[in-house]
């Protein structure tokens, strides 16, 4: 097996001391992603290394952080990709988060603005196969309609959005403004506005995206959309609302 | 529900932090630059203007200085921000509605691209007289 | 009396389901837990909700555990589920002739089987391999690991449970053999303490082993890892098994926009670093495409590795161990206060927490009953609120 040796500066920080970084060398499988990297330095170097992750593959949004200084999923990243052979790789914890320890950071308000929007994890599936994140076609592989067994009413999948954080840390307003709800928010509020026509909570939803701390706190950066691994594209989704707020008011305005 | 906590983490700097972000962070940084830099010249046009309560002699100094070649090389400065921050704006303003959404980035490179081309030709007719 | 204090040691998804159950019988207990919640092996398993056709023949113990759970998770956590069944799929004659035996096994263990017309098959999975020669439609689902134990962890806390992670147990206090406490290091604050414990449940997984020699015991606990690959595009919505005996590489499980196949066997000395051996990545990929031969197309998104709890039987090759689950009370061997819990797979682990938290409560002379049957769990977002 193809190892390299590969060397990660890593924020330090614990309560009692102040920031800094440490620098380790690991090696690791050439093929490794960088959150085996991060598995390693823990394992070998430094049992104090404290770092958030669990699925590996994407699907629980935990591990998300900061390599070199761009947001990033470490267990669908190859090392290979932000390795040159000589600049350690920068691990930083997410932005606009509260820090806990070295790369971890403190959730609670963030799945407080969630639990706001209080998004179903499961969706009906697509139509067809394949289905991909970035929505691409993949060469020779064209899309097939699939269809439902009698026994059930539909074929359901989790959502796209896995409550990373990454777009909350890639956006200018998250930084300036604390109350924000933020990309994930407006778009968990979005999709769960789309699953429903229930009057409160449909008034509910679009009071919160209408508010102080909604969607009109964008500034169209882009950001979220840029940095999210799961083609969520919460500015979209931001910009979807802003569209059906107008056009209520708009409707409300001629109606007197 | 419980009270949502608001952590304390505001950087308000933090728009200014263009580095390895993506052309749609770069437009909005440089949509706030060019709407403080304009807002600025405001205060400053307004400044100038008063110089016409002080009579003609006043102004026809200031108006004479305001030809040399450096204050026409501000105005090229100042209508560039215009163009930018109005193009750009319109950008801002279809796509905070929901139109061209998909397309932000040909969008900002397509106004730019007109924003250049007219400052270039203001520019000409500035210097050419 | 002082209401007794249980110590949980593991947040994976023994360790959640168990401080649920404990906390629905009004006991207090604290969960330490060394990494983020599911950051062993719970968090990079399979994710599949087992109907138990992959057990029904050859581990009947195992099948019955896992439709039962299997149905009792549709309940309390119906939203944390993809339910869209399973397909038990035939390639070759052996696996043709295997389909009988299957469907025998199923019926004996009370799986919903259906011998479903390869058409039909085809029609549900366009994926699929065209040269299927049979299949067999079972109520297999998809649940996110991480996601699973937060939903216990989060009910377990609005009940009173404390969970502590970045908290690693470093020792045991014991009175002679007894253990009366944990002794803990905080990785977060750097500080050292020792907590009360009438009893110590160590749900550690793969670490089982290493938590009870702190203790001054074995467990007869064999860390196998296994790889898995997931591709960049979901390419079936139901999963798809190997109409077979179990083997290497033949259950490819969809979730969100992915799909993942696993996987492999062999065992491992330090379940903390798995190097990831190539060979089982490529033979994944040849695997998998003989279920989806669309698979070698696809890029790889990721790759997991971690060791999966099996207990020690003597003379049996991994595949062939039981994956049921087993309570080990070490008063046996004279150390009270000290019971592990091990085995077992996350579809079961609502009924290995029901096992080891009626024995806890036996030790304690308590005679609360089991709930977690019936209780729906609350939103997996509360429990990092």
């Amino acid at each position: 097996m193809k190892t390299l040796e590969v060397a990660l500066q890593i924020f330090r920080y614990k309560p009692h001391e102040s920031a800094h970084y440490d620098t380790f060398t690991v090696e690791v499988a050439e093929t490794a992603h960088v959150i085996d990297a991060i598995d390693a330095v823990w394992a070998v170097h430094d049992r104090s290394l404290t770092f958030r992750r669990a699925c590996h593959h994407s699907s629980c949004g935990s591990c998300a952080l900061l390599i070199n200084k761009v947001e990033k999923l470490p267990c669908i990243t190859r090392v290979t990709k932000v390795w040159d052979g000589r600049t350690p790789v920068r691990l930083d914890p997410l932005r606009n988060f509260p820090i806990v320890s070295d790369l971890v950071v403190d959730v609670t308000a963030f799945f407080q603005r969630m639990s706001a929007a209080n998004m179903e994890i499961t969706r009906d599936a697509e139509p067809s196969l394949p289905l991909t994140v970035e929505d691409f076609a993949i060469a020779g592989v064209p899309p097939k309609a699939v269809q439902i067994p009698d026994n059930l009413s539909r074929f359901n999948r989790f959502e796209n959005c896995i409550e990373c954080g990454i777009c909350m840390s890639a956006c200018p307003t998250m930084a300036a403004d604390e109350k924000f709800l933020g990309p994930a928010g407006l778009a968990a509020i979005y999709r769960a506005r789309q699953k429903t026509a229930e009057p409160r909570t449909v008034a509910h939803l679009l009071g919160l995206a209408d508010g102080e701390h909604g969607v009109w706190r964008c500034h169209s950066a882009f950001e979220c959309t840029e940095a999210c691994p799961q083609a969520v594209d919460p500015a979209g989704k931001i910009m979807a609302l802003r569209r059906e707020l107008t056009a209520r008011r708009f409707k409300q305005f001629w109606k007197r | 529900m419980t009270a949502l906590k608001y952590p304390k983490v505001q950087r308000a700097g933090r728009w200014f932090d263009v580095r390895r972000r993506r052309l749609g962070m770069w437009a909005y940084a440089v949509n706030r630059i060019t709407g403080i830099g304009l807002v600025v010249y405001l205060y400053l046009h307004l400044a100038v203007l008063s110089l016409l309560s002080r009579g003609p002699e006043t102004w026809d100094s200031f108006v004479s200085m305001a030809r040399s070649p450096f204050y026409l090389s501000l105005d090229v400065i100042l209508l560039a921000g215009i163009l930018i921050h109005g193009l750009n704006g319109l950008r801002i303003a279809l796509t905070g509605f929901d139109v061209g959404v998909r397309q932000q980035k040909m969008l900002f490179g397509v106004l730019m691209l007109g924003a250049a081309i007219l400052l270039a030709v203001a520019a000409l007719k500035i210097f050419g007289g | 009396m002082l209401r007794p204090q249980i110590i949980i040691v593991g947040a994976g998804s023994t360790g959640a389901a168990t401080a649920h159950d404990l906390a629905l019988r009004g006991i207090d207990v604290t969960v330490i837990e060394r990494g983020e919640v599911a950051s062993g092996t719970t968090g990079r398993n399979h994710c599949l909700l087992h109907s138990g056709g992959r057990y029904c023949v050859t581990d009947q113990e195992s099948a019955i555990e896992c439709i039962e759970e299997n149905l009792t998770l549709r309940k309390i956590m119906p939203d944390l589920l993809e339910l869209n069944d399973g397909l038990f799929v035939a390639l070759n004659e052996a696996d043709l002739a295997f389909k009988e035996r299957f469907l025998e096994g199923c019926a004996a263990c009370h799986i919903a089987a259906r011998d479903i017309p390869v058409k039909h098959a085809l029609a549900m999975e366009p994926f699929l391999n065209p040269a299927v020669l049979a299949a067999v439609q079972i109520p297999d689902g998809v649940f996110e690991p991480f996601r699973f134990c937060l939903a216990f962890l989060a009910t377990a806390r609005l009940n009173g449970a404390i969970v502590r992670r970045y908290t690693e147990v470093t020792d045991f206090r014991c009175s002679g053999k007894s253990v009366t406490g944990v002794k803990i290091r905080d990785r977060v604050t750097g500080r050292s303490e020792t907590l009360d414990a009438d009893l110590v449940v160590n749900a550690a997984g793969p670490w089982a082993g290493e938590i009870a020699a702190k203790a001054g015991v074995t467990v007869p606990e064999v860390p196998t890892a296994g790889v898995m690959v997931t591709v960049d595009c979901r390419l079936n919505n139901m999963v798809l098994n190997r109409l077979n005996k179990p083997s290497d590489g033949d259950i490819v499980v969809p979730q969100r926009a992915t799909s993942v196949i696993g996987t492999t066997s062999w065992t491992v000395e330090n379940p903390d670093l798995i190097a990831i051996p190539p060979e089982h990545v490529e033979r994944m990929i040849t695997q998998g495409e003989l279920l989806l031969p669309t698979v070698r197309k696809i890029p790889m998104r990721a790759k997991m590795a971690v060791a999966r709890p099996l207990i020690a039987r003597s003379g049996a090759d991994a595949r062939e161990v039981s994956r049921t689950f087993e309570c080990f009370d070490h008063a046996s061997a004279g150390v009270n206060g000290f019971v592990t819990i091990a085995g077992g797979k996350t579809t079961t682990a609502r009924a290995m927490a029901e096992r080891v938290s009626d024995i806890v409560c036996q030790k304690l002379g308590l005679t609360a009953a089991c709930r977690t049957r019936d209780v729906p769990l609350t939103s997996y977002r509360l429990f990092y609120q």
